[in-house]
């Protein structure tokens, strides 16, 4: 039952390793496959737009809430977007109790910056008045099952989560926010679909989509956000080193691999009706 | 979908046909549906879905106690944590636990121990952890169930397994199985579970006005409902053992 080990033992790291390097897997996959993804969207009914998403058996939910606040001084016409992950000690025994670690911050920020930065949530149309009242969303990811590369689960999660969204409309009165008795959807504010792609290093041999003991190899990963056109965010973590043509490799997969994901996952069929 | 923008409460409970709002009778359970060994990092698990709640429980144990002078050197400790997801109520719920949460842990963690045999694991920790996806009333007792069914998953030696639910009143009305609505506007709140070991209660909170006439009707009321429950329980755990079952026959069979 519970075979989750902090230490992997050497003899384990060389067959990992000696298997990749014949380009063969554990569960059978080539070294640039994916595992399937299962997404369920509008899991939560109590949240405004929910997302139960599984890669193999890595497992997130997600849902989004949301208030109106005052933005901020700098952007006083937009909206705000936040992410934040959860990594609870019930998903693995690699998990503990407390506060937010620095797994569970860098899986929220990979996520965050792969969607901000790729111009996804239109934030000006989050504002119902300049400089006073702007929705504010939170999206929550919450890890119910950790077995490997969260980041690229946590990506297509949120995306899913915020293209499910349906939120009341609201309207300036002068004074305060009045609610309309409309909706609007998450067709509405979501414009690109950024994925997030995930590869595992270990010495010289490089693979996408890490499971749970290949995580525990490898040396490190990177992430690499991508739009059907453009790079919009990279993260490498871990203490391995890429050389310059490895990046130039990655990023011209991550735009290939990212379009037919897109294209398999086809996340708009998960919008909201708005009848 | 209609979304609600307000936490509005309604003028009445009942709809004119006598029925509550969500169409059930007063003795009527909502929709019950669970699942056991879902998790699988988790030495045991379950999840629940009760009308509009979803719960998983995960159990880890019997392992080390952190920290470590919380360990009992005659018998092993039972810690529960109950967590809500921060989007799985109205207004979202800030993410590090509160009062409320740290209360019903303990509530849990002292409902479930009757049940356990810890005397027979010195110095070691069963830790639950149950995480509130989506609630909608009657969490805890939802939770209670699917730790307890979490606990029988992991193949924890246990006296029996232990069901829970609310009843109270709306309307001036007894009903079992309260909503998140009834819970909030109705007048009394009673959860309640049940030890089938010994047929007696091991969780009791109250809150709301009843005279003891009613408290004793109602405590019927929760027994029988609670029974049908049990079923639903011991149906998920006997359903998992016939699935292996047949797994097993089948790999036998291509075999021959």
């Amino acid at each position: 039952m519970m075979d989750v080990k902090r230490v992997i033992s050497t003899i384990e790291r060389k067959y990992i390793k000696n298997n990749l390097k014949k380009e063969e897997r554990f569960d059978g996959r080539g070294l640039w496959d994916y595992r399937e993804f299962k997404i369920t969207p509008n899991f939560v009914a109590s949240a405004e737009g929910s997302a139960d998403v599984s890669l193999g058996e890595t497992r997130i939910i997600t849902g989004l809430k949301y208030d109106i606040g005052t933005p901020f001084p700098d952007l006083p016409d937009e909206g705000v977007c936040t992410i934040m992950a959860e990594l609870i000690p019930l998903a693995s025994p690699l998990f503990e109790r407390g506060p937010p670690d620095e797994q569970s911050i860098e899986l929220a920020r990979v996520v965050d910056r792969g969607i901000r930065h790729a111009d996804c949530v239109q934030t000006k149309k989050l504002c119902i008045e300049a400089e006073k009242a702007v929705y504010i969303l939170f999206v929550d990811m919450y890890v119910i099952n950790y077995e490997g590369n969260l980041i690229d689960c946590g990506g297509v999660s949120a995306l899913t989560t915020l293209i499910s969204a349906q939120l009341p409309e609201g309207k300036w009165n002068g004074e305060d926010v009045e609610w309309t008795g409309g909706y609007f959807t998450g067709k509405d504010i979501v414009n690109e679909l950024p994925l997030v792609i995930t590869y595992g290093k270990i010495d010289d041999i490089i693979f996408l989509d890490p499971d749970l003991p290949e995580e525990l190899v490898c040396d490190g990963r990177i992430s690499i956000s991508s739009t059907e056109e453009k790079i919009t965010s990279i993260q490498k973590s871990g203490i391995a080193t890429f050389s310059f043509d490895e990046i130039k490799m990655l990023c011209n997969k991550s735009l290939e691999i990212g379009k037919k994901l897109r294209k398999d996952l086809n996340l708009w069929q998960y919008k909201a009706n708005n009848e | 979908m209609v979304l609600l923008i307000k936490d509005e409460y309604p003028e009445k409970l009942f709809q004119e046909n006598g029925k509550r709002l969500d169409g059930r009778d007063k003795k009527e359970l909502r929709p019950i549906k669970m699942e056991v060994d879902i998790l699988k990092n988790a030495d045991g698990s379950a999840y629940i879905e009760w009308g509009n709640n979803k719960i998983f429980a995960a159990v880890f144990g019997p392992r080390e106690v952190h920290p470590h002078h919380l360990s009992k050197p005659d018998r092993g400790v039972l810690r529960v944590f109950y967590r809500m997801a921060t989007y799985s109520v109205f207004d979202r719920k800030r993410p590090a636990p509160g009062r409320r949460e740290k209360e019903i842990s303990m509530i849990i963690a002292d409902c479930l121990e009757p049940v356990l045999f810890l005397e027979l694991y010195p110095g070691t920790a069963f830790e639950i952890f149950i995480e509130v996806i989506d609630a909608d009333g009657g969490t805890r007792c939802a939770s209670t169930t699917v730790a307890s069914l979490a606990l029988a998953d992991a193949g924890i030696p246990m006296k029996s397994l232990v069901t829970a639910l609310a009843v109270g009143k709306i309307d001036g009305e007894l009903v079992v199985d309260l909503s998140g609505i009834e819970d909030k506007a109705g007048e009394a709140d009673l959860p309640i579970a049940i030890t089938w070991f010994n047929d007696e209660i091991s969780l009791l909170q109250f809150d709301g006005d009843m005279d003891l006439a009613e408290l004793d009707t109602v405590l019927k009321d929760a027994k029988e409902a609670a029974e049908k429950i049990y079923e639903i329980q011991v149906n998920t755990l006997k359903d998992k053992y016939i699935s292996i079952q047949k797994n097993i026959e089948n790999e036998k069979g291509g075999e021959d």
